[in-house]
């Protein structure tokens, strides 16, 4: 064998340029597949970290008929015993009690259906952490007519200050994208924006009997931190839920939907308010490892009651994304299938020229005693063996991206990261770690190599010896 | 001991609906040790007729019989193992594999016969002596001269010790000083060994050389004549 594998690795170099040519479209294919797959796969996580592990939890503990009916009368009873079951659970990170109901909002002005969000305000800043959404600047019109006098912006950023007139911000950092300012060109303007923009919101207390409202539904409700609320629904088993409630601050949340209707409450408030004693909608669980989620999820079925209670994951709850990152997976293997379908006949093409060539020694080695299947063997070898270094080395030439970006994820600047953090998601584009998805392309293109060699080796087979000798 | 048996062979090509009768109805035995010519003008039928006798075609009529084994009887890896064991072959071009070295070229047919390294080693040196080559032994043909190459191609034809060795026009492409080195060369190793020599040639110094001279034209035999050469 080892005969055949040096004569095969010398073959390779005979015609040192083709071979060469080869050899670099193998590694070129895998490792822009390699790096594109990585930087998709990797959006994705990133994705699922922000929405999922920010929002929804990979995991829900819900009664066995909330998913189908969600209604307060199918919730469940929240106990100690129930978060301590979860929270011993292997791989279980964190376990928030939440309450999510519907309610007509109204104040002086307006009013309009909303979601309730009853939540414990400590746990909760480990997952959704509405605090950080907490809104703390806001340009009226009439701030951004004083900032204008006050400050000696150039023609551009006041341009921009006008077109963001009743933006709220979070941050001035992110208010310094909005103005095409980087963070030290807008530090100058901070005290500015700390007189006139700052609102006085605050996040909530434990047992606060206040509540956080979306930024888009407090500016339809035309309602600001201090004001009262009223809330009117439907409580636990038909209970009349009415209150009213103050408001504590606004919060912007990504999603422009949830920023349109929610408030949150405290969760002994919001019990209270739906006459829900001791009673919740769902446990929001976060994971150490998102990839043990399945069997996480299979081993809290098996652990707690099911008929008191269910566990649904991320999947189940919210379809919708799954299917956006199967939609665009897909499509982002049909680019890595063309660029290999490109790659495939290119290697289609070098074994049928590298078989024109050398069909008359073919021909003689068969005659001196060399049979069709060995020969075939040799071929194969050949181009295995351009397949494998095109594939390591395209691999090793891609691994340090895939780590580097990964550790050091690509950073989004203007738009892009304004895009980004409106929707509520950090502005990085992190690439995958090493997985399967890398040992997966080194064997589709060594699969492709042996696939490109069935013609050639069939025309091999049918090899006449006396038509071979004549070429 | 009769190595080849060819009986009232036959070859038709069907040449654009114009057959061709490459070779009509020959009939001829090859004892063991014979050093024989066929010799013929171009077209005659003496490749074709190597070729049959060497398996690597098939005649349209008529038997070929290598050491008791009829060749028409053997298909494929059969055959190719057949030729393997029994038949060595110059050809004209000397078609040495180019990713070899002269020893490797030497010793290929012996490997395929799954001798190993050393049991192959005398034999190749042995051989590459004889043909002058024994400083040459590591140089890929590319490296080598064309008589060099084709001493090289003989070696290889003789080191698995077949029962014969088939040489197609061996020393077309030669110059004068190597035809007679070759051909010095094979008529010794023919002696030592015993091992049938057939070429088919219309060089002179060839014909000279051969013990038995047949001649071909239009693929019949025509004559069939033994020399009486002294030492």
């Amino acid at each position: 064998m080892n005969r055949i594998i040096k004569m095969a690795w010398r073959n390779i170099w005979r015609n040192r340029r083709r071979s060469l040519i080869t050899i670099a479209s193998i590694f070129f294919a895998v490792f822009f597949a390699v790096v594109m797959r990585s930087m998709q796969l990797g959006s994705y996580g990133h994705m699922i970290k922000q929405t999922i592990e920010k929002y929804s939890g990979y995991l829900q503990v819900q009664n066995p008929e909330y998913f189908d009916e969600p209604s307060l009368d199918n919730s469940l009873e929240y106990s100690d015993e129930l978060i301590q079951t979860l929270i011993l659970t292997e791989g279980v990170k964190i376990a928030v009690p939440r309450i999510e109901s519907f309610a007509l909002a109204s104040t002086g002005h307006q009013s309009k259906g909303v979601l309730v969000s009853g939540i414990d305000v400590e746990k909760e800043k480990m997952l959704s952490n509405p605090e950080h959404m907490l809104v703390n600047y806001k340009l009226t019109p009439a701030i951004v007519e004083t900032i204008l006098i006050e400050s000696n912006f150039e023609t551009k950023q006041q341009e921009f200050l006008k077109l963001f007139e009743n933006s709220v911000y979070h941050d001035l950092d992110r208010l310094g994208l909005d103005l095409a300012l980087k963070p030290e060109q807008l530090e100058p303007y901070h005290a500015l924006f700390n007189k006139y923009a700052k609102i006085q919101g605050a996040y909530l207390k434990p047992n606060d009997d206040g509540v956080l409202v979306s930024s888009r539904l407090a500016k339809f409700l035309r309602t600001e931190v201090g004001d009262t609320i009223t809330l009117i629904g439907s409580g636990y088993h038909g209970n009349t839920a009415a209150d009213i409630f103050p408001v504590r601050g606004i919060i912007k949340i990504p999603s422009p939907d949830l920023d349109n209707k929610i408030i949150y409450m405290s969760l002994p408030k919001a019990q209270e308010f739906l006459s829900m004693q001791n009673r919740i909608t769902a446990v929001a669980i976060n994971l150490d490892n998102s990839k043990e989620m399945i069997q996480i999820q299979e081993q809290l079925l098996s652990t707690i009651d099911p008929t008191e209670y269910t566990v649904k994951n991320w999947e189940e709850l919210n379809p919708v994304l799954k299917q956006q990152i199967e939609g665009d997976d897909a499509s982002g293997k049909m680019f890595v299938g063309i660029l290999y379908f490109i790659v495939f006949f290119g290697i289609i093409g070098t074994v049928m020229m590298m078989i024109a060539e050398r069909k008359r020694e073919f021909g003689v080695l068969v005659a001196i005693g060399m049979r069709k299947r060995k020969l075939a063997t040799i071929v194969l070898i050949e181009m295995f063996l351009m397949g494998f270094v095109g594939t390591i080395t395209g691999m090793l030439a891609a691994m340090p991206l895939v780590i580097g970006f990964n550790i050091n994820p690509i950073k989004m600047t203007g738009e892009t990261a304004k895009m980004y953090e409106d929707m509520g998601f950090e502005a990085v584009m992190p690439t995958a770690p090493i997985d399967h998805y890398f040992t997966w392309q080194g064997i589709i293109i060594l699969l492709m190599v042996i696939l490109a060699c069935y013609i050639p080796l069939k025309k091999i087979r049918k090899m006449k010896v006396m038509d071979a000798l004549k070429a | 001991m009769k190595v080849i048996e060819i009986h009232n062979v036959n070859k038709i090509y069907n040449e654009s609906e114009v057959k061709v009768h490459a070779v009509n109805g020959v009939t001829l035995d090859f004892e063991e040790g014979e050093f024989a010519a066929i010799v013929g003008p171009s077209g005659s039928g003496k490749t074709t007729l190597l070729n049959l006798i060497g398996g690597l075609d098939n005649p349209t009529s008529g038997d070929v019989m290598i050491g008791g084994s009829l060749m028409s009887s053997l298909k494929g890896s059969d055959l190719t193992d057949f030729r393997m064991h029994n038949i060595g072959f110059v050809f004209q071009a000397y078609n040495l594999i180019p990713v070899l070295t002269a020893r490797e070229n030497t010793e290929f047919v012996m490997r395929l016969q799954g001798k190993t390294a050393k049991e192959c080693s005398n034999r190749v040196e042995e051989l590459l002596k004889a043909v002058g080559l024994e400083e040459r032994m590591e140089a890929r043909p590319s490296k080598l001269s064309g008589g060099q190459q084709q001493r090289v191609a003989v070696a290889r034809a003789l080191a698995s010790k077949p029962k014969f060795v088939l040489a197609d026009e061996p020393t077309a492409n030669l110059d004068s000083k190597s035809t007679e080195t070759l051909l010095d060369i094979m008529e010794k190793l023919n002696k030592e060994e015993n091992i049938t020599f057939i070429f088919s040639t219309h060089d002179a110094r060839v014909v000279k050389k051969a013990r038995r001279v047949i001649t071909i034209e239009d693929g019949k035999v025509i004559s069939d004549e033994y020399k009486n050469i002294e030492d």
